[in-house]
């Protein structure tokens, strides 16, 4: 019976062992675990609400994603070791016990380890994410302000021609093409009918339900404003690892707590087991003395 | 795959209308047709080698190509916003550039409105005085 508890506990603790070996293997894929967006002048382009898209869907395809998942594949098994190594101490005593409660306390260090890691991939996701923003917004702002005044003005008087061009069109069309002799011109004939289809095209465009702007809390919101909106998010996701950072100390000072009570445990039990004498007072030597 | 093929599908969709908007060719040439145009009705009203009928013909004509050049300037989306002397000189005066539109506007021969633009009026030009140089 003695003799199957020890096989148990070694069977266990190597099988422990292999998996901090797995861990410290996928340490070093973590370390090269990466995520380079670029803010190409298509994603400037593209709407606001495509461009969050575009961006999620960058990210699940490069190794920095592929490694976040499998930092929560390793956390979720490492997280079944646990339940099981809680079940089998309720179920044993004695040394098995004292041996599995360490090797409880070894694996929470390692799932802590594992917590650590994958909030650092996070991390990285969320700075490189808050980074790519910051540099989209700064070209989309070089955009705006490619607007000179001598650019703006030639804009103002293109769009009061246009507007003054507007109100004269019957007056011109009456005035040159209004004998019965003139026909009306090729180009003007197939303007119409472009204009037609145009018009057709835009109302099927604008009643299209993947045309919706992009919102922001229900209220329209232009692409800045939306690019702003998602820095703030990630700003968001960036306290909460901070926080998340805290849980995880507390849980790491709680298992070293736990491992100090152990070896206090396991001290005390080997010193009630020693077969050292305990040291005694002059008073317990008097029956030496007496007759 | 599925999932990767529904957000590459709209994506690249999109990509592509931008690109065909960004692709659509700039017509540079639509002012500088309409300025030959408007060059040409100029000469018609100058020319002092024509007889009058003539002269009334040759604008006529000039006059309904350029209705249609005028508008394919002011239609013209390339246009817009583009910062050169050419474009800012041609917008710069609505009355000389879109001289067929301006003269409609203002009910005036097409000639009486470019004199007036040059400030030539039918008073000014019989209260001059033959004079020597």
């Amino acid at each position: 019976m003695r003799f199957n508890k020890r096989l148990t506990a070694t069977a266990l603790a190597l099988c422990l062992a292999h998996g901090s070996m797995a861990i410290y293997g996928t340490a070093a894929a973590t370390e090269a675990a990466t995520w380079r967006p670029v803010a190409s002048e298509k994603l400037v382009k593209l709407p606001a609400n495509y461009l969050k898209k575009s961006l999620d869907h960058d990210f699940a395809k490069s190794a920095l994603a592929a490694a976040i998942t499998d930092a929560d594949a390793e956390l979720g098994l490492k997280g079944q070791t646990l339940d099981d190594l809680r079940m089998a101490i309720e179920q044993s005593n004695g040394e098995l016990a004292v041996e599995l409660r360490h090797q409880l306390l070894t694996q929470k260090r390692e799932f802590i380890q594992l917590m650590q890691r994958k909030s650092e991939l996070r991390r990285r996701h969320m700075q490189t994410r808050q980074k790519f923003l910051e540099g989209l917004l700064n070209k989309i702002n070089q955009d705006a302000t490619k607007m000179t005044p001598v650019r703006a003005q030639l804009v103002t008087a293109q769009e009061s021609a246009r507007e003054r061009f507007q109100g004269s069109v019957g007056k011109a069309d009456l005035a040159v093409l209004s004998a019965p002799a003139v026909p009306e011109s090729k180009y003007a004939r197939q303007y119409a009918i472009n204009l037609a289809a145009v018009e057709n095209l835009i109302t099927t465009i604008e009643r299209h339900p993947m045309n919706t702007h992009s919102t922001m809390r229900d209220t329209p919101a232009n692409k800045q404003d939306f690019i702003r909106q998602m820095q703030a998010d990630t700003q968001a996701g960036l306290a909460i690892l901070d926080q998340e950072r805290s849980i995880l100390g507390f849980m790491a000072k709680l298992v070293a707590l736990d491992a100090m009570a152990l070896s206090e445990q396991v001290m005390d039990a080997d010193l009630a087991d020693s077969d050292i004498p305990r040291t005694s007072g002059p008073a317990d030597a008097i029956k030496y003395f007496v007759n | 795959m599925r999932t990767s093929l529904r957000l590459i599908l709209p994506i690249g969709a999109m990509i592509v209308s931008t690109m065909i908007a960004a692709a659509t060719p700039v017509h540079a040439g639509t002012l500088a047709n309409m300025e030959r145009e408007r060059a040409h009705l100029i000469d018609a009203i100058l020319d002092a080698e024509i007889t009058p009928a003539d002269r009334q013909a040759r604008v006529e004509t000039a006059q309904r190509r350029l209705i249609d050049l005028e508008r394919m300037v002011l239609r013209d989306d390339g246009l817009v916003g583009r910062n050169t002397p050419h474009v800012r000189r041609a917008f710069a005066n609505y009355d000389l550039t879109f001289l067929v539109h301006a003269s409609a506007e203002k009910n005036l021969a097409v000639a009486d409105a470019w004199l007036e633009q040059l400030g030539i009026s039918t008073q000014s030009l019989l209260a001059a005085k033959v004079g020597r140089h």
